[in-house]
């Protein structure tokens, strides 16, 4: 009975040592109830290869300005064309692409593992710190994102780091409440009883026991802060904030051209189109991904 | 009342209906509620001081223009006609201040040129026409100014107009109590006099040839004497009247039928509406605008390709200066300031940042706009990126960093970027900071950071550039250049009344500037403006260096 209580809430976890041919299956089916998911997850893939070679492939400086050169419709030497300055949008999109993935990716790993860790612990210790550290993460909840990413901006200065910072602290709160509902759930199961009764200690229950439970659940729910993150970070672009000109960033790409848009209208189009492509893209996967979960739950 | 309610309810039932909002019967629904409210206002101010018969003509006649221009297609041939037909609607972004002494953006101007009058006026190429007053007179020491003024003004509600009130205006301007920051404007002026009622005499402590122009400053209307309440109460003697003013939304005004200059203005009314900068070009393109007068260069560049509008731009004096700190290193190496000059290459910089609108600058504050007082020939040190990298090695500063500083407004940002590009391939690197304007000027941060790219407005004369911001003791001297030989042809410039004397000061300002300033001045903005064909002006369309300054009076609706 144990062991296939623990086995069962486990099996997620497993997914990656499955065999090929399970795997295989598991992903063709996916492909069959849900291809847009699919696609979605290709798209997020393309987008992360192009962020790591692209600029190995792209000929133009993202930053160098042409007078020649300016507001060039698409063309063979320019795919995307080029804008007010000359420059390459399709180098500049591929460059803002490396950044938008070093940023939102590194803020959103480390968001989920805080919020993992603090989750596990208040939801099994539960009492007076869960009480406290909910209602801590309420009270964050309570803000409108934007508006704690300007405070912090103002406060810690107009820099990357500030905006890692302040998606860290937008998303801990969500992650945790997440994390700490799953916890609740599974702390009742009689393998987590059994394990306390066999005197595990309190780190192996956490994180051999409870953990694997509350990672699929958890892999969803990062790549929708993923996607929000990227979403934030192209808003701040587009005010000017966290990003300093001529950086390439796709939401100060959006701003700049908005003046053009009736001249050069290339020239607003490909950098939001990159950032709606690229949101939509990560959401698609993230539905995949609770799909294959699903599946392997069920197998 | 009774009527604003019965149109209230019959603007709901159209809407009930699926009715659209800004469709003529939307315009004439608030121009109704409008009238509403401040005919009533009118009438009994008018009660008191006319009789009741002309109260009710003078409402009639006043009402007529707005209806036949809201409805001319439905009931025009059933409204008294008058020779004014139209009203010209013009996008302005919101007016906060609306009291002479402290208004300062176009919008707010732009309200008072249309209610009060000038006592002189600036053309659109900077030189001075005469406004209420009729001519003036400068004495044989240029310490006296006498002004004579039309004898048939009057102010909207029925006041003739004196030197008293003229004396009113500039004493308020002057007036510490009150605490305009124009101010300093009339530091100079000793006294200033009524011989009589139409005259006006302006006494000066020394010499002063540009004096005319702080006559004809923004804030110099003429009041009507004893006035305080200019938030609410809009008594001029301007050729519009403010029929009603909705803050943040917009300002209905009528042509004023008394206007001392008769016949103007030819439009039977203006109405200034408050909108952002995109969504006035919008409204202009849609039809529902007829004049835009500020945008950004490339919305401008957009709007020249439409057939429904005519555009017009030309060059002012107001420029961008990137200036750079002399009192530290590395600016106190005059072979650094050479080398950044050498390193730059304006006209790249205007042609990214003006799109070629503006006119060409020579790294001084004096430009083409001031004709016989630009050098066109000041010795810039070429463009020469590689001989910059070796004179700043031999300098001491082969691997130089600035942090440069610059607001988030206008063209600014364009011109950091070109230059950031620029400087790079002399080895300089620059990390661009855009801040907030009201950042930047704040706590007079401005003055403080070592390089920085200011933005100066068009002046009519180009003294003030120099006494604010190019003397050792300038209030504004952000450069911190501390120059004798400058400052003495800055007060030669500034004083002297032999107009020859004047320009080879202004000349040699310039080539010292060339050579060794401590600022980089590519361009100089243009001015732009655009409106529909179904108006037409009479002279052209044309647009003051100041936009706010544009008058309306010759406007006429084909």
């Amino acid at each position: 009975m144990r062991a296939t209580a623990r086995q069962r809430q486990t099996q997620p976890l497993q997914i990656v040592r499955l065999s090929m041919a399970r795997r295989g299956r598991l992903l063709r089916r996916l492909w069959h109830d849900a291809p847009l998911s699919s696609i979605g997850a290709l798209g997020v893939i393309g987008f992360l290869l192009l962020a790591l070679i692209g600029p190995y492939l792209t000929p133009y400086n993202p930053t160098a300005n042409s007078l020649s050169e300016r507001n060039q419709p698409p063309s063979l030497a320019h795919p995307f064309g080029t804008d007010n300055f000359g420059r390459d949008i399709l180098s500049r999109i591929i460059y803002g692409g490396r950044n938008i993935f070093a940023l939102t990716g590194s803020a959103t790993l480390i968001a989920v593992g805080l919020g993992l860790v603090i989750g596990l612990y208040v939801g099994y210790l539960g009492g007076w710190l869960d009480q406290i550290v909910m209602r801590l993460a309420d009270a964050l909840l309570a803000l409108p994102s934007l508006l704690l990413t300007l405070v912090l901006l103002g406060a810690l200065g107009n820099s990357r780091f500030t905006v890692l910072v302040a998606i860290v602290i937008l998303y801990v709160p969500i992650v945790t409440r997440v994390v700490r509902s799953v916890v609740l759930d599974v702390k009742t199961k009689a393998y987590i009883e059994a394990a306390e009764i066999g005197g595990e200690s309190r780190f192996h229950i956490l994180f051999r026991e409870i953990m694997p439970a509350v990672l699929p659940t958890l892999a969803v729910e990062g790549a929708l802060r993923f996607s929000y993150a990227i979403f934030l970070v192209a808003s701040l672009g587009f005010l000017g904030l966290g990003v300093a000109r001529p950086e390439p960033d796709w939401g100060l790409m959006v701003s700049e051209a908005r003046d053009w848009y009736a001249l050069s209208p290339h020239i607003l189009f490909f950098p939001s189109a990159a950032i709606v492509v690229l949101v939509v893209c990560v959401n698609l996967m993230a539905d995949g991904l609770r799909r294959l979960l699903e599946y392997s739950e069920a197998d | 009342m009774r009527s604003t309610a019965a149109y209230v309810l019959q603007y709901w039932f159209f809407y009930l209906k699926g009715g659209r909002a800004h469709t003529p019967l939307h315009e004439q629904f608030l121009r109704q509620i409008a009238m509403c409210s401040s005919s009533r206002k009118i009438s009994r101010r008018r009660f008191l001081s006319l009789s009741a018969a002309a109260a009710a003509g003078a409402l009639l006649y006043k009402t007529s223009p707005t209806f036949a221009q809201a409805s001319d297609r439905s009931a025009q041939g059933l409204r008294p006609q008058t020779a004014r037909t139209g009203v010209i609607r013009v996008g302005w972004e919101a007016v906060k201040r609306l009291d002479p002494a402290f208004a300062s953006s176009d919008s707010e101007i732009a309200f008072l040129t249309a209610v009060y009058d000038y006592l002189v006026d600036v053309t659109t190429t900077d030189a001075v026409s005469p406004r209420l007053a009729e001519s003036w007179r400068v004495s044989e020491d240029g310490r006296q100014y006498t002004f004579k003024l039309v004898p048939n003004a009057k102010f909207h509600d029925g006041k003739p107009l004196t030197a008293e009130d003229v004396l009113y205006s500039f004493n308020r301007l002057r007036d510490p109590a009150v605490g305009s920051p124009k101010i300093s404007l009339f530091d100079n002026l000793e006294q200033i006099s009524a011989p009589d009622d139409l005259t006006v005499v302006f006494t000066l402590k020394t010499t002063e040839p540009d004096f005319i122009y702080s006559i004809t400053d923004n804030s110099a209307v003429i009041v009507r004497a004893g006035a305080t309440n200019f938030e609410t109460e809009f008594i001029g003697t301007g050729p519009f009247k403010v029929e009603r003013y909705i803050p943040e939304d917009r300002t209905l005004f009528v042509a004023n039928e008394d206007y001392w200059q008769s016949g103007l203005p030819y439009a039977a009314g203006m109405e200034h509406r408050y909108l952002d900068s995109n969504a006035a070009i919008e409204a202009l393109r849609g039809g529902e605008l007829d004049v835009v007068l500020r945008m950004p260069n490339a919305r401008f560049v957009a709007l020249q390709n439409d057939p429904n509008l005519q555009t017009v731009t030309f060059p002012t004096s107001g420029h961008d200066a990137l200036r750079l700190r002399m009192d530290m290193p590395p600016g106190n190496d005059p072979r650094v300031r050479k080398a950044l000059k050498m390193a730059t290459n304006r006209e790249e910089i205007n042609a990214f940042a003006q799109l070629g609108l503006g006119s060409p600058g020579r790294d001084a504050p004096i430009g083409a706009y001031f004709a016989d007082y630009f050098d066109p020939d000041s010795p810039l040190p070429p463009y020469d990126p590689d001989g910059a990298r070796a004179l700043l090695a031999e300098a001491g500063y082969p691997d130089l960093t600035f942090d440069l500083f610059v607001p988030n407004t206008g063209t600014r940002p364009d011109f950091a970027v070109v230059i950031k590009d620029q400087w790079a391939k002399a080895g300089i690197t620059v990390n661009i900071n855009l801040v907030d304007e009201a950042t930047y000027y704040g706590d007079d941060g401005w003055l403080e950071v070592q390089l920085g790219i200011t933005g100066w407005g068009a002046r009519p004369s180009p003294q003030q550039y120099l006494d604010f911001s190019l003397k050792s003791d300038g209030k504004w001297n952000e450069s911190r250049i501390a120059d004798p030989e400058l400052d003495a042809l800055i007060v030669k410039a500034g004083t002297s009344v032999d107009r020859a004397e004047r320009i080879a000061a202004y000349k040699a300002i310039q080539r010292k500037l060339a050579e060794d300033g401590p600022l980089i001045i590519p361009y100089f903005f243009p001015t732009v403006g655009a409106a529909r064909k179904e108006w037409q002006f009479e002279g052209g369309f044309t647009v003051q260096a100041f936009p706010g300054r544009t008058t309306f009076t010759r406007a006429r609706q084909a």
